[in-house]
């Protein structure tokens, strides 16, 4: 039977958004939320400002989904009927580097910011504002990646 | 706006330090700093933090019986002598509970123990004699010890004369070993061979068993002793929060009113305080002052070239929320300028653009108003709350400029015709929607570079308003008019010759007196030189509001992809699964909606707030004023209403 290389190219593109920045964000909510039930356990009233600074690392793995999803409803995967040309199923597949990548990487890298943001919040409690603006510091790259990404979805021409 | 502070030098008669004290902590006007070191006070500033280090655990031991508050319960109200009035009565409990408490955790540890003693006792439970008897005679030598059951066989080897018994089973077996004394010497050489352990006996009449009995029985009563303590502690602090909580708070303004007594400076008759108040606060100072003596002196005067005044800004009632933003990152420099309100209206326009959706706006606004009724918080929860709820408000707007509600089309909800956006839709057009963000971005940065140009002519500094920011200005809006008449047809080639003259002279401008310090000519250049590379600064700084973007459709598609799920849930053919996969889906999007509208506003506020303090800020502010604490009320369970108005009028 003959391979629909278009509709795999797109599946692989969205399914790569997807993991790699979901595998990102589960890395760095993970560390970040080690550091979290340290603190909690030494001073339960932190809960509330350490769960904040967790969630953080989170929104890359969002922001994954969300460019899987346009790919994959670009692609007309979620309806079932798809014809793609293999240059706009690669296109596709291309397109969702950038999330991928910068979402995985940047969530790490934002998790161990909120490790030590979270440790931050432990000495010193009034400084939770500095913690979480030093850890949103580093979501700007996912931000950008996420803008490139979407950019090249929707510019690539189906049919 | 920044309020400018007094320095106040206040002398007066002892007698009448506690009254004058109390008074300038109702009208929480006076920072007092300090004078001078007195032992006297410091004695009494240790017994202030020590009551309420002793009322802080009677609210820790009552509060397990306390109800559990509401999360809007608003704080009670009352006067601070209400509150004194509440010691006695909770110093006392304290005491009593932590009586209670100290005898309850001495019969807890009894407990424990005689239950260790137990425990080490049950192998033993066969052994027959008595445990400080057996062992008196004066020809025979006693081992008692565990053995571990692999080496008792090795026992049988033992010298001829020494007898062994074994009293129970298991790994570790209990033994006693008896020689003649001469023996003992080679019996206890060949016990180091084995797996051997000696045991001694607990100071305790009887046989192990007996022991035993009597432990048990002893913990019988201490058990029971335990559940009546419990009981007890339980009826004396069920029902007292209040009275704690309140108390603990008189403790607390006590003490406060202790670390001011304590950096005063005294004589044999009087004291003297120094201390900050802003400017428009002076005659209730007076007031309060003179309410209670006509004997002082007071001295007010301007801050000092090297005396530095805590930072107080005043602001109108839009914009003092927004104090609370500032306040993350530094609060101003009390001789320079209090950016909030210049900060705040942007902060709302890029706030609501992130968001983007007139549903979240509204769900965002009701909440916030909901809790700003309900709850009336102070502070940093009540300035976040006004911020959330303007932000919510321009929510909604933006919603209606991109045309999303809840993830869905305005057009497809209200059955209009394209109708919306009423503006731009990111989705069909991006880069229209990107030129929208860098545009805000580049009216953010230079109105930035405006206020700065502002600061420094209101210094009297032209040169540096012309050359360093003015310069700028002429750069950044030069080359975005250079570059328009290539990008966009239409639009003449000459607007393009206009904007590379204006780029060119700020440039110039740069180059040649950046470094007006320096007499060099060639350093002067390359100064500016130096300074002309900013320009990569001033782009990364505009690619930077591409953000407002990229968080807008992060909101917006995220939502559309959650009701797209809960379309595929309704759209089962068949009917019970169909109606099933509508309650489902009702559940659903609640939950979800509900889950982006939180994370969606966690980001927003937090890139927004990053939009201002690094490219807004960056350009003009100057951070680093002190908070002003006043002698005041500090309290945390119970607002107290002595003189709450600042302002009499």
């Amino acid at each position: 039977m003959d391979l629909q290389w278009g509709t795999i190219f797109a599946a692989a593109g969205a399914a790569m958004a997807a993991v790699m920045a979901g595998v990102g964000s589960a890395i760095g909510v993970g560390l970040a939320g080690q550091a979290s039930a340290g603190v909690v356990s030494e001073d339960p009233d932190r809960f509330g400002s350490c769960l904040l600074l967790q969630l953080l690392p989170g929104t890359q793995g969002i922001y994954g989904l969300l460019i899987a999803f346009v790919i994959a409803s670009k692609a007309g995967l979620l309806s079932g009927v798809s014809t793609l040309s293999a240059t706009a199923g690669l296109s596709l597949f291309l397109a969702a580097i950038p999330i991928a990548f910068g979402g995985l990487l940047s969530a790490i890298a934002q998790g161990k910011v909120a490790v030590a943001g979270i440790n931050l919040v432990a000495k010193k409690p009034e400084e939770q504002g500095k913690a979480m603006l030093m850890t949103v510091m580093v979501e700007t790259y996912a931000v950008l990646s996420l803008l490139i990404s979407f950019l090249l979805v929707n510019g690539v021409k189906i049919g | 706006m920044i309020v400018s502070m007094k320095r106040m030098t206040l002398v007066a008669h002892k007698d009448d330090e506690a009254a004058i004290l109390n008074a300038l902590q109702a009208i929480r006007a006076v920072e007092v700093i300090s004078s001078g070191q007195d032992y006297v006070a410091q004695a009494a500033l240790e017994r202030a933090q020590a009551r309420m280090q002793q009322l802080n655990d009677a609210m820790r031991s009552v509060k397990p019986f306390a109800k559990k508050k509401a999360f809007l319960a608003t704080l009670k109200e009352a006067q601070a002598e209400e509150l004194f009035d509440l010691l006695p009565k909770a110093t006392a409990l304290s005491e009593r509970l932590s009586a209670l408490n100290r005898e309850l955790a001495a019969t807890k540890s009894e407990i424990d123990k005689n239950e260790t003693l137990i425990n080490t006792l049950r192998p033993w439970s066969a052994f027959p004699a008595d445990m400080q008897a057996y062992a008196a005679s004066k020809r025979v030598k006693y081992f008692t010890g565990l053995i571990a059951s692999s080496d008792v066989e090795k026992l049988e080897e033992i010298d001829a004369t020494a007898e062994y018994q074994l009293f129970n089973e298991g790994v570790e077996r209990t033994c006693v070993i008896a020689c003649p004394i001469e023996e003992a010497k080679s019996v206890s050489n060949f016990l180091k061979s084995l797996a051997w352990a000696d045991f001694a006996f607990p100071k305790m009449p009887g046989t192990p068993a007996e022991a035993m009995e009597e432990l048990s029985e002893k913990n019988r009563t201490l058990t029971a002793k335990k559940v009546e303590l419990e009981g007890a502690v339980c009826d004396a602090a069920t029902g007292q929060d209040a009275l704690v909580e309140g108390a603990y708070d008189a403790a607390v303004i006590e003490r406060d009113r202790a670390l001011a007594a304590a950096e005063l400076e005294r004589s044999d008759a009087t004291f003297h305080l120094e201390g900050w108040f802003p400017a428009d606060r002076q005659a209730d100072v007076e007031k309060a002052v003179s309410k209670v003596t006509d004997a002082f002196y007071l001295d007010v005067r301007e801050p000092e070239e090297d005396e530095v005044p805590p930072s107080v800004v005043e602001n109108s009632a839009f914009v003092t929320p927004f104090e609370q933003v500032t306040n993350l990152y530094s609060r101003p420099d009390p001789k320079g300028i209090d950016a909030t309100p210049y900060m705040a209206p942007f902060y709302v326009l890029l706030f609501g653009m992130m968001l983007s959706d007139t549903g979240y706006g509204i769900v965002l606004a009701i909440l916030a108003a909901l809790f700003i009724k309900l709850k009336k918080p102070t502070g940093m929860s009540g300035g976040f709350a006004r911020v959330l709820f303007w932000g919510g408000i321009s929510t909604i707007v933006w919603g209606a400029l991109v045309g999303t509600i809840f993830g869905m089309d305005f057009d497809t909800l209200l059955g209009t015709n394209n109708l919306f956006p009423l503006f731009v839709d990111p989705m069909e057009n991006p880069i229209g929607m990107l030129i929208l963000c860098f545009g805000l971005g580049v009216l953010h940065i230079l109105f930035g570079v405006v206020l700065k140009m502002k600061l420094a002519f209101s210094r009297g500094d032209w040169q540096s308003a012309i050359f360093d920011s003015l310069s700028w200005i002429l750069i950044v809006l030069g080359l975005i008019a250079f570059a328009v008449p290539s990008a966009v047809p239409g639009i003449p080639a000459v607007i393009g010759t206009i904007g590379i003259v204006m780029a060119g002279l700020g440039a110039a401008m740069i180059l040649l007196f950046k470094g007006r310090a320096n007499k060099n000519p060639v350093m002067r250049t390359l100064s500016g030189l130096g300074e002309l590379y900013q320009v990569t600064g001033y782009l990364s700084d505009i690619l930077s509001y591409a953000r407002l973007f990229a968080l807008g459709i992060a909101t917006g598609v995220i939502a559309s992809v959650f009701n797209e799920l809960c379309k595929m849930l309704m759209g089962s053919p068949i009917l019970v699964l169909r109606i099933l996969g509508i309650l489902v889906a009702c559940v659903l999007l609640v939950a979800l909606h509900g889950f982006n509208i939180a994370i969606n506003t966690l980001g927003a506020f937090v890139h927004c707030a990053r939009l201002q303090y690094v490219e807004f800020y960056g350009k003009f502010y100057e951070p680093g004023g002190r908070a002003f604490r006043p002698l005041a009320y500090q309290t945390r369970h119970v607002r107290v209403t002595n003189q709450q108005t600042p302002n009499p009028e």
